[in-house]
């Protein structure tokens, strides 16, 4: 049962902290899921109650249960404000791996997870097509820069490899590239999917081979750096894959925010002019979760006539845009009201162009602001960092 | 309760709204003290007309109900202590327009605290009582509560701000307490017996308040002293001089050295004390003030005293007062946060006795809070699990009460009396007054179904 198994193996050994939180409630002002439902089961508290209650055995596990622990988009803002220190993603993570293995998961990420280990990704399609968004990027030879051994492996994740949404992200990058003149590689159908979505389902195990399998890839080509656009691959190689497994990274894993900003200070490009208003949002595996605030912020900054204003929420108070977790997939409903107050925020910044760093928060909120277009006389454009600094230098 | 109740309160409120799974029990069972108790069902709550229909129906089968806000209060208010409904007033959460000539804000009382204030502040206004909870409480739960804050030395505390009430009474009539002028002295004064009666005589349902203009200047100074003698002299002083601080907050060495521990702000743990002090006006005012309350830190041996010369310097300086709670909390599992508050004049002797009951029980307890209202929050550092702990504890803050009451002081400034400090109420205001209140509480509420067990035990 898997009360028993809660008890026996993982949370038993959390149970101070389990014990520590102190009912307070601080949690319930910046919880993106309470604030938007009020629904005190939602809430961190509310979870840490349930998950302590089964842990007592007071409680049975139920579908209930199970729709309240993963009614979370694992922003991580409460363990941030919790003032008993409360390490509520653990916690959270925990119960969920212990769900995983009692089978009692929500069925659709069970979908999931049979998908990305029948095709290595995410989608619907065959690992075949992750180079698809390169054939629409001008004077490119793929066989120069796929399996190359190179300085840098770009690593493109699922969805900006699919998703027809997001290809302009891996085409700017990769043009970037070229414009600074950096000796990159490519993976296509040999990148597997990093295994997020697996490890925020609950399903660590599984996740491992995909660890093992991306880093002796990767290492195979020796690159000196890891690059990648999508904040949940970052924060999976960088924070994650040390925990799954023993294998060595000889490599440098850095976000594209990071290696943008060094190649600007290193002369390699050179933004050219943008008289723009723009907003910076925090993904939140990229900001409060790996803790990279300052450098897209930077970027944006060396771009000239650019005026960069704050959200009224950021950097680690940054409120999330809904997408994260897997809280689409179980409520995307809720999903979309979170994404709205956020795009509340944009609005209110009178910013004309909201940059982010991930394709998810850009999905999410590029939706949420065309529902709201009705309230400005003037269109936000919602772009990756990548397409900013490139529409810059177009404008050399 | 039976089926047929359940299905009766879902006729008024609607079938989704009435929640009965032992998840939902579990969630809506407990607050702040961390203490638990299961409703039987709970109620969500869109309106006064629904309340009023659930109250007369509760009533009439003498079902215990226990109204809840954010659940975030210190002594158990929010707690269905005898089962029942748990009536939740989080959805009534609106704030309404400010109305900038008689400054007045109306909102619903499940709003949060916080709104409140962001509203008003569009307009140059704001609503003063700050309770450390102000970001998730309910205005409800503070009208109930009558809560605090850090600003009360100034601007006292959130019963100086309530103008008027509307309130369902236990046995369901819908009634508004309180005129929206800045006078009125018509019948007795049943708005302050309203306010701070912790849920048992009426459910507030929408309270109108008074805003204040935000002051134009603010000065930020913080001091630190080897001695809490020479800090509690300052307290003294900063007053004796006619300089009515807006917060003036306390660390004692035990809690100095918790935030040491935890965020290693380079803090000298050797330090008695520290004072967080702030003055707000006009700005000439201001500047005045700092310059003296400076000088007064000196001559009490401050051993260092800053003020900030910008928000910034002013948000950094504050970063070790904000941090109080969160690094006792960390200290041990369980963390108990006491109010007894005794004036002024008597906070060395105050914390002298904290000191003594530590030792005399061998507990972990940093005391901090505002010295200005002589309200401390001595804070208990355990773990609950350990039964002889919990003996302890037990037994340390009883003794914590009734020293408290020997030096004239009360068992709660601002957390309440609910089921925690029940036990002590009488020793606090005598038999004659206890019998008293329990009248009045069965004047509104003849069959005791409105948030029983709570205040009163004999």
């Amino acid at each position: 049962m898997v009360e028993e198994k809660v008890k026996e193996r993982k949370i038993s050994s959390k149970g101070d902290d389990l014990f520590s939180c102190g009912r307070c409630g601080n949690c319930l002002a910046v919880c993106p899921v309470y604030k938007e439902t009020l629904d005190e089961g939602n809430a961190p508290r509310g979870k840490l109650s349930l998950i302590e209650a089964l842990h007592k055995q007071g409680l049975q596990p139920s579908e209930k249960f199970t729709e309240k622990i993963y009614t979370c988009t694992q922003c991580n803002y409460c363990k941030n404000e919790c003032p008993s220190g409360v390490k509520v993603d653990e916690l959270f993570k925990t119960v969920r791996e212990d769900l995983v293995e009692e089978t009692r998961h929500p069925e659709v990420l069970q979908m999931l997870k049979e998908r990305i280990e029948k095709s290595y990704n995410v989608t619907f399609d065959t690992n075949e097509g992750r180079l698809e968004w390169i054939k629409k990027v001008p004077d490119i030879d793929v066989a120069d820069h796929l399996n190359k051994q190179a300085e840098v492996i770009y690593f493109v994740g699922c969805v900006s490899s699919f998703s027809p949404r997001a290809s302009s992200i891996p085409r700017a990058i990769v043009t970037l590239f070229k414009e600074a003149g950096v000796d990159f590689g490519l993976l296509g159908e040999d990148e597997w999917c990093c295994g997020f979505p697996l490890l925020s389902s609950g399903m660590k195990k599984e996740a491992i081979g995909f660890a093992d399998y991306n880093i002796e890839k990767i290492s195979s080509l020796s690159p000196k750096k890891l690059i990648t656009s999508c904040p949940s691959c970052y924060h999976t190689f960088k924070h994650e894959y040390p925990e799954l497994t023993s294998k060595k990274m000889d490599f440098e894993v850095m976000h594209i925010s990071q290696y943008l900003l060094e190649l600007i200070k290193k002369g390699d490009l050179s933004p050219g002019p943008l008289e723009l208003k723009v907003a910076y949002h925090d993904p939140c595996d990229l900001g409060r979760n790996s803790g990279i605030f300052e450098e897209p912020r930077e970027v944006i900054k060396k771009i000239p006539s650019v005026e960069l204003v704050e959200l009224a929420s950021n950097k680690m108070q940054a409120n999330c845009c809904g997408g994260g977790g897997n809280l689409e997939s179980i409520n995307p409903g809720l999903a979309a009201s979170i994404a709205a107050k956020r795009a509340s925020e944009i609005i209110e910044s009178g910013a004309r162009v909201l940059v982010s760093s991930c394709q998810q928060c850009e999905r999410t909120l590029s939706t949420a602001l065309k529902k709201k277009k009705k309230e400005i006389d003037y269109k936000i454009k919602v772009m990756d960092l990548p397409e900013l600094v490139l529409k810059s230098l177009d404008n050399k | 309760m039976t089926k047929k109740d359940i299905d009766a309160l879902g006729e008024i409120v609607g079938e989704k709204n009435v929640l009965t799974s032992p998840e939902d029990k579990i969630c809506y069972g407990y607050d702040a003290t961390r203490l638990e108790f299961m409703p039987e069902c709970i109620v969500l709550a869109d309106s006064k007309e629904q309340i009023s229909s659930i109250l007369i129906f509760a009533n009439k089968k003498g079902i215990p109900v226990t109204p809840r806000g954010a659940a975030t209060g210190l002594s158990g208010g929010s707690l269905p202590v005898n089962g029942g409904i748990v009536l939740v007033m989080v959805r009534m959460n609106k704030v309404y327009e400010v109305n900038k000539v008689d400054l007045l804000i109306d909102a619903q009382a499940g709003a949060i605290t916080v709104d409140i204030d962001k509203k008003a502040s569009k307009h140059g206004l704001f609503y003063p009582p700050d309770p450390g909870s102000l970001k998730s409480s309910t205005i409800g739960g503070n009208i109930a509560e009558n809560a605090g804050g850090l600003r009360g030395l100034k601007y006292g505390v959130t019963m100086d701000y309530v103008n008027s009430l509307e309130v369902v009474l236990p046995t369901g009539e819908i009634v508004n307490i309180g005129k929206n002028t800045v006078k009125s002295v018509t019948g007795y004064n049943l708005l302050d017996l309203m306010i701070g009666s912790e849920g048992t005589l009426g459910i507030i349902t929408k309270a109108s308040l008074n805003l204040l203009p935000i002051p134009d200047a603010r000065a930020s100074i913080v001091a630190s002293f080897d001695t809490l003698v020479d800090a509690a002299k300052t307290v003294r002083d900063i007053v004796g001089h006619g300089i009515i601080t807006s917060t003036l907050e306390i660390t004692d060495k035990v809690t100095i050295n918790a935030i040491e521990d935890y965020l290693g702000l380079g803090l000298d743990r050797g330090l008695g004390a520290m004072l967080f002090i702030e003055v707000d006006g006009h700005s000439s005012e201001v500047k005045d003030q700092a310059k003296l309350i400076k000088s007064v830190c000196k001559e009490n041996k401050a051993k260092d005293t800053r003020e900030a010369s910008s928000d910034e310097e002013r948000e950094e300086l504050w970063s070790a007062r904000r941090a109080a709670l969160s690094s006792l909390a960390r200290v041990r599992p369980s963390t108990i946060l006491e109010d007894a508050t005794v004036s002024r004049s008597r906070i060395v002797d105050f914390v002298d006795m904290v000191g003594r009951i530590a030792e005399k029980y061998d507990l972990k307890i940093g005391t901090f809070g505002h010295a200005g209202d002589g309200n401390l929050h001595p804070t208990i550092l355990t773990d609950l699990r350990d039964k002889k702990e919990e003996e302890k504890v037990e037994k340390a803050i009883e003794e914590l009460f009734f020293e408290t009451l020997k030096m004239d002081g009360t068992l709660s400034g601002e957390h309440g009396i609910g089921i925690t400090k029940a036990k002590f109420l009488k020793d606090e205001i005598g038999q004659e007054l206890f019998d008293i209140s329990k009248k009045i509480k069965s004047v509104f509420d003849p069959n005791n179904i409105l948030n029983p067990g709570k205040m009163f035990i004999e």
